[in-house]
């Protein structure tokens, strides 16, 4: 494993943000004419820190505010798919908005990319502002339009505030901009660096007029470019207004005192947590429509004293459309992290970014060298990268004290599930509208809770769902029905997942109507922690020439797709886009968030609760969970036979009905503990390997096929399912289900979780 | 002699108002009856009586009106005490009220600190159990064409099921685009009475006709939730004041700022909840206007929250979002937002950083400050006052409730020594932050509005509000600082709703895009204008009382977050009105979001027209306080030492009996003037005095701070 940390070092300069991902050095190379605000006041009361401190927090929300109220895509405004920032003098992140969480250091990247290629030539001035799109600098794709804005005090620069949203269309060979079937960047939208939007205070028309040029939607590409324009002017003067009232070097040394502070907490945090190395392998499918290939991503967290160190050893090498730009993958990493442990630092995350190391190999599908296409890591590859990236964190924390293993959250389910609705109504007028309602979210089971039902994904937190009645009042379409999943088999655990969600529509008034970026998934991609078990799979339908006009016309809005008269058509996990004829049906589901630890752990109580409230059957409560439900009420007796049951099937012998754990191990999972270096069983103690080894060579192992899992797990291409297998690890005396995994067939099973020897 | 009277139950004091027509004002303040809330309101008006030295039939005989406001509808909601309900929603629709909105109903009503948290932040409880939606067979479309007609049977057959298993008091009905076709609604409605007349019923068009069926889930589930309750309290209410001998009209304060009739109220009681916030607005809105203020910070601060309202122009702004129990819908109301600061607000230390914080957590009044001696153990906002000696301990609440000044030095003194700071420098801290993040705010609200907070008059009432006003009104920079109606400042929402007219609002949605037809904006805003006037005529105003106000919501085509109120010209509607209209909407964008803003490439569109009728109230603007005429020559009563936080040192202050100060009479500061239920604190180089109608008002430094 240290093999990982002393790999080659490339030479300086590699990660350019031109054939390579940007990837900024410690030292920048910035012209000597200009000037920066390096002061910091040696002694800050800490009531002027405090009052300082809480009037950039509120800058920064109104900054954003301001965007919300000024632009015009709903992706912006509604899903809040932006983030606002202040950054230091040198990029580094003061401070992150409530918004889009894994463009944490996107603003951050593309300042130090300025700072380095332009304070020489084009220079950087008071009342400049700057727009990029470029992935291979800072854009986590090219819709993610970044408009930085230098903020001068005195002549000097002082800090940044900057701004990043996601551009409804930015051109590109696909509506929408998310080019599934490009292989490079001549298939994807324009990268444009960095590039002087205003000079001086004076907007500059002539790249005003580039940027909306590429657009299929022009005039929303402009009112949302000034809208990002309003927001950095207001924040700008905000703080400036600041530095009047106290200083320069003053709010200079809050700024730099709140990221101390925030470096504080977290090296406090991750002093509970045992050095190691804690990993993620997450598969995905199809690098362009219609390739049956499988892909992996891995994410390799390394805890070594007070740092952490994150590499992608393991990733394939870049492909098709599905790779996710170095800037997201940091952001990914970075927001699984901070979301999950620093939650309670309120944006103010740049103090724990000190503290992490990346160390990429490029080429690969998440540190992709030019010409990589990534238009669609906004809804695919960056997700998925959290995806892992919260997996890997999460076994981690695990191995932390109680108070830190209480602040898992857990995984996001692997990719941003959505639907991109294009068309024309009766009357001729185009429409395009990404349903972003993936963002109702679910949350994952965790260690004190069961998931949030509809409460978010915390990559996006706060963002706003649709209601049926916006969606019908824009697009040419009509809901049949919007209700909770229902999988039972979906993210069950000891404490289970949040349901996802199912849409079921159809065309209305519509002259034309075609759906892409659809998922119908081959597998399920996402695993649960410490035995739970894995998020549903999303699919889509299309049922053709069904008889639902008459059934409307009758007085019945039918409730479930398959008692709709029609003929059932395959659909892909990328497919072409798919037109919609007026007796057509689609429907699409949002997947079931995955579980926590064994179901057959879950406290029956919850269980009975979760039939009451239909989200169960009697008899999938009995399947899943080993309870047994008789008359809405727990039958005590017969479910502890029944759950004996099960755990025997799993070890093939009779169990011990009451085991008792090893007292003085330490848990570093929910079922797994250490003890004298060796893993136990914190069920029953039993012995499972030495600590220094992967515990999953000595647990017992089932494997079945992916599409077994549930009834729900079955009805992708079989090409790509086939291929992959769910692996359960369970221990040899007590049958309790450890560990999950989600792996091709061929793959070895992942040492994922590695605690390194004792130091004296 | 004709009076006015407004009364206000509020969860600790029911505060009563009596308003002669002449303008002379009294005041009471009784005890909350909490079983009986009527109780404590006659007990108010019997004060109001000796007051006037007249008995309380006399008075009520003399009373052309009693107003009434009640947190009675808010306490329902929040502490889950409502109706027995079902919902009826269309089919495929009964979990829009569970789905929310998403990640976003986590955060809803949640302080900006906690937003990030996911570990501290929880969707709110759902408002109704999900085995009682009831799902209903029949779609309307966007355009309010039936696209799936309405089974009758089946519907009738569901509904008597459910009224079967479950007992119900309401029925809250939600169809998807009822407000664009309300035939569905309404004949669901007729089917639940006919199966269950005593039910009641709460129907979606009707309460919250506005696109989006979440928040109108929302708003008819609150309002059956609320009804069967408010209109036996109200019915009540009405019994025991007639039995007095009152014959008067019996009005309600309503959020929005306005009173209705009770027997209109009672239909749709969404509108009584939250009426407090609204009263405090109205009354100090009145009160402004009478002393030629225009623009106007209102703000209250209590122990909890801090209550932030705008007056511009004379008129209090109105918002359509509205948030209660952490659920969100849409009803014009008087836009009055809060924030977590208070006197309850907690001070702790940020080790990380080795700073203080003040807030969101709050010691609210259980166990409350560490000196009110109820076992609260850590340091408010009100223990940094008593360390300073801004409140006096022995003088809290006209001194029936002396606080506990030691256990207050031992709190503030913990977090000082962990800060190495001295016990008064931490105090003057807390004060400091604690009145930044009352400024904060108040700076917010303004600049949304396109303003500057300079240019305003600042109202501060509520029982921490004139005590720290020296403080945020100078970060503010204000000039003047009105404490309202003086000790009167703690019964404004009383005298608020006294003074309140009627008012209603209707709001018709539409898509009107720019070039506007005149035609159509004609046709579209006199059918919203007839249905109003058709409302409000049949609740039996007079029609010469009435006032119409007519208002197009606007926005650039597509800007959903955005809504501009523009006030749509008295008289027919013509070609130069819509001009005037687009002219006044360029005008308003433009000076809040700069030209450049401006769009000429995205059309503008009319998205709801917003009908308000008014009756207004004859209400004096010559108000004049009942005044003792027991005036000291010299109000001075002593002098301590009070710990200025600005100055950063203990300095000798007068201390001044407010209610004995004269109408002429200037105060100087450094200076205390205390008020039985609160106190006022002048800085050095402000001055304070007292006008006509008893209000007392701060002059601020000359020198201001932005």
């Amino acid at each position: 494993m240290t093999a990982q940390l002393d790999r080659q070092t490339l030479p300086a300069g590699f990660f350019d943000g031109v054939a390579q991902c940007y990837a900024p050095p410690e030292e920048l190379a910035i012209d000597a004419g200009l000037s920066l605000h390096g002061e910091t006041a040696e002694s800050v009361d800490p009531i002027t820190y405090e009052v300082v401190r809480y009037s950039l927090l509120n800058t920064n929300f109104e900054h954003g505010n301001l965007i919300k109220r000024l632009c015009v895509s709903p992706v912006v405004m509604i899903a809040l798919d932006f983030q606002t920032s202040v950054l230091l003098e040198d990029g580094d992140l003061v401070l992150l908005g409530p918004n889009l969480q894994y463009f944490s250091n996107s603003q951050s990247f593309t300042a130090k990319w300025i700072l380095e290629h332009r304070s020489a030539n084009g220079g950087i001035e008071s009342g400049d502002m700057f727009l990029s799109s470029d992935p291979f600098v800072g854009a986590p794709h090219q819709p993610d339009v970044c408009v930085s804005a230098p903020v001068f005090v005195d002549g000097r620069l002082f800090c940044w505030v900057a701004n990043v949203m996601n551009h409804t269309d930015v051109g590109g060979n696909t509506p929408g901009s998310f080019c599934l079937s490009a292989t490079d960047s001549w298939g994807d939208p324009p990268n444009i660096p960095p590039i002087k939007l205003v000079a001086g205070g004076q907007l500059q028309t002539d790249v005003e007029d580039m940027f909306v040029r590429q657009s299929r939607m022009p005039a929303m590409a402009r009112m949302d470019l000034r809208a990002a324009v309003s927001g950095n002017e207001f924040a700008r003067e905000r703080i400036l207004t600041l530095v009047e009232r106290y200083g320069a070097d003053v709010v200079k040394a809050v700024m730099r005192r709140s990221m101390d502070a925030a470096e504080n907490l977290f090296v406090e945090r991750l002093r509970s947590i045992p050095d190691g190395t804690w990993s993620h392998r997450a598969y995905t499918e199809s690098d362009v429509p219609g390739d049956d290939g499988i892909y992996r991503y891995q994410v390799n967290v390394h805890k070594r004293g007070d740092r952490l160190y994150v590499d992608n050893e393991g990733t394939d090498p870049q492909s098709g459309s599905i790779n996710c730009p170095y800037v997201a993958f940091v952001g990914a990493v970075l927001c699984a992290l901070t979301q999950q442990l620093t939650s309670d630092l309120g944006g103010a995350y740049g103090g724990v970014y000190r503290r992490v190391t990346f160390d990429p190999i490029p080429g690969t599908l998440n540190c992709p060298s030019h010409p990589a296409a990534v238009s669609p890591a906004g809804a695919f590859t960056t997700e998925m990268n959290i995806n892992a990236a919260a997996l890997a964190i999460g076994r981690m924390m695990g191995c932390g004290d109680d108070t830190v293993r209480d602040l898992i959250l857990g995984p996001v389910v692997p990719h941003a599930y959505g639907v991109i609705y294009a068309g024309a109504y009766n009357d001729g007028t185009p429409f395009i509208m990404i349903n972003s309602n993936g963002i109702t979210g679910a949350g994952a089971g965790r260690p004190g809770a069961d998931g949030i039902d509809a409460g978010g994904q915390y990559w996006v937190p706060e963002a706003i769902t649709y209601n049926v009645e916006n969606t019908e009042a824009q697009q040419a379409v009509l809901y049949l029905y919007r209700r909770f999943d229902t999988d039972a088999h979906a993210g069950a655990g000891k404490h289970r997942g949040g349901p996802g969600f199912v849409e079921c529509t159809i065309p209305h008034h519509a002259a034309a109507l075609q759906i892409s970026l659809y998922s119908n998934e081959s597998f399920t991609k996402g695993p649960g922690l410490a035995g739970g078990s894995p998020n549903g799979r999303a699919w889509l339908k299309v049922m053709r020439s069904t008889d639902i006009r008459q059934r409307l016309a009758s007085g019945e809005v039918p409730q479930d797709l398959d008692s709709i008269a029609g003929a059932n058509e395959q659909t892909y996990f990328k497919g072409a886009p798919i037109d919609v004829g007026p007796d057509d049906v689609f429907a699409w589901s949002f997947p079931t968030n995955a579980g926590y630890g064994d179901p057959l752990l879950r406290d029956p109580a919850a269980v009975a609760t979760d039939v009451l409230d239909g989200r169960l059957t009697a008899a999938e409560a009995a399947e899943v969970y080993g309870v047994v439900i008789a008359n809405s009420i727990v039958d005590a007796h017969s479910t502890s036979a029944k759950r004996s049951e099960a755990f025997a099937a799993r070890t093939g012998k009779a169990v011990d009905d009451n085991p008792a754990p090893r007292s003085g191990a330490r848990r570093v999972s929910e079922s797994l503990a250490v003890l004298e270096n060796e893993f136990v069983c914190a069920r029953c103690g039993a012995a499972v390997g030495p600590a220094m080894g992967n515990f999953k060579d000595h647990a017992l192992q089932r494997r079945v096929p992916i599409t077994d899992i549930g009834p729900g797990f079955d009805g992708g291409d079989p090409r790509m399912s086939a291929k992959m297998e769910f692996r359960e690890f369970f221990c040899g005396s007590c049958g309790v289900r450890f560990d999950t995994e989600i792996a091709a067939v061929d793959d070895e099973p992942l040492w994922d979780l590695r605690i390194d020897p004792a130091r004296s | 002699m004709s009076y006015y009277i407004g009364t206000d139950t509020g969860g600790t004091f029911t505060d009563c108002v009596a308003a002669s027509r002449d303008g002379r004002l009294v005041y009471s303040k009784s005890l909350t009856t909490k079983d009986d809330p009527s109780r404590g309101v006659l007990a108010g008006i019997d004060l109001l009586a000796e007051s006037l030295a007249v008995s309380t039939s006399e008075l009520l005989a003399q009373t052309d009106r009693v107003g009434h406001g009640s947190t009675v509808g808010t306490n329902i909601i929040v502490e889950h005490r409502g109706a027995r309900i079902l919902l009826l929603t269309t089919a495929g629709h009964g979990d829009a009220l569970f789905l929310m909105r998403g990640g976003h109903a986590r955060v809803v009503g949640v302080p900006r600190e906690m937003v990030y948290s996911l570990h501290d932040t929880n969707l709110p409880p759902a408002l109704v159990d999900r085995d009682r939606v009831v799902e209903i067979h029949e779609r309307v479309d966007a355009h309010g064409s039936i696209v799936a007609p309405l089974d009758e049977e089946r519907a009738r057959t569901s509904i008597g099921l459910a009224l079967r298993d479950h007992q119900v008091d309401a029925v809250a009905i939600c169809l998807l685009w009822s407000f664009k076709n309300p035939v569905h609604e309404r004949r669901l409605a007729e089917i639940v009475t006919e199966l269950a007349p005593e039910v009641f019923v709460s129907q979606s068009h009707q309460v919250s006709p506005r696109t989006g069926e979440y928040e109108r889930a929302a708003a008819t589930v609150i309002n059956a939730l609320v009804g069967p309750a408010s209109t036996t309290y109200l019915e009540r209410l009405a019994e025991n004041l007639s039995d007095r001998g009152f014959h008067g009209a019996l009005h309600t304060m309503q959020s929005n700022g306005g009173v209705v009739p009770r027997e209109v109220a009672v239909e749709q009681p969404l509108v009584l909840v939250d009426s407090g916030p609204a009263g405090g607005l109205r009354g100090a809105a009145t009160l402004a206007r009478s002393q030629g203020h225009t623009h106007v910070l209102a703000t209250d601060m209590g122990g909890t929250s801090f209550d932030v309202g705008l007056i511009i122009d004379g008129h209090p702004v109105v918002a359509d979002d509205k948030t209660l129990a952490r659920h969100t819908f849409t009803l014009p109301h008087l836009d009055v937002q809060s924030i977590a600061c208070g006197g309850g607000s907690i001070a702790r230390v940020d080790q990380h950083a080795n700073s203080i914080r003040v807030g969101p957590e709050s010691a609210g009044s259980e166990p409350g400050p560490a000196c009110y001696g109820r076992g609260g153990r850590r340091a408010t906002v009100t223990d940094a006052d008593v360390v300073l000696g801004l409140v006096r301990a022995d003088g809290f609440l006209d001194g029936r409730m002396p606080l506990d000044s030691n256990a207050s030095h031992v709190v503030v003194g913990q977090l000082a020594d962990q800060l190495g700071l001295t016990v008064e420098e931490a105090a003057a801290g807390i004060i400091k932050i604690n009145n930044s993040a009352a400024a904060t705010l108040v700076r917010q609200r303004t600049l949304e509005e396109g303003y500057d907070p300079r240019d305003f008059v600042l109202y501060a009432y509520g029982g921490a509000g004139p005590v720290h006003a020296f403080g945020f009104g100078t970060e503010l920079g204000v000039k003047e600082v009105v404490i309202p109606l003086g000790n009167g400042a703690s019964t404004l929402s009383a005298f608020g709703i006294a003074s309140s007219g009627v008012a209603e609002y209707f709001d018709t949605e539409c898509s009107l895009r720019a070039p506007l037809d005149s035609e159509a904006v004609a046709v579209t805003v006199a059918e919203a204008e007839q249905a109003a006037w058709n409302i409000v005529t049949d609740q039996g105003f007079a029609k010469d009382a009435i006032v119409i106000e007519r208002f197009a919501m606007m926005r650039y085509a597509e800007q959903f977050m955005q809504s501009l109120a523009v006030r749509i010209p008295d008289g027919p509607i013509t070609d130069g009105s819509v001009q005037q209209i687009m002219e006044s909407f360029d005008a308003e964008y433009t000076r809040l979001y700069g030209a450049a803003a401006r769009a000429v490439f995205q059309a503008v569109e009319i998205f709801d027209i917003q009908v308000r009728v008014s009756v207004p109230l004859e209400f004096s603007d010559r108000l004049a306080a009942s005044d003792s005429g027991d005036h000291d020559p010299s109000p001075v009563t002593g002098a301590r030492h009070v710990y200025w936080p600005d100055a950063g040192e203990w300095i000798d202050t007068d201390i001044v009996d407010g209610v004995g100060l004269r109408a002429d009479m200037t105060v100087n500061g450094p200076a205390i003037v205390e008020l039985p239920h609160t106190a006022v604190a002048v800085a050095t180089g402000q001055h304070l005095r007292r006008n006509t109608i008893g209000s007392l008002v701060l002059t601020m430094n000359e020198q201001v701070q932005s």
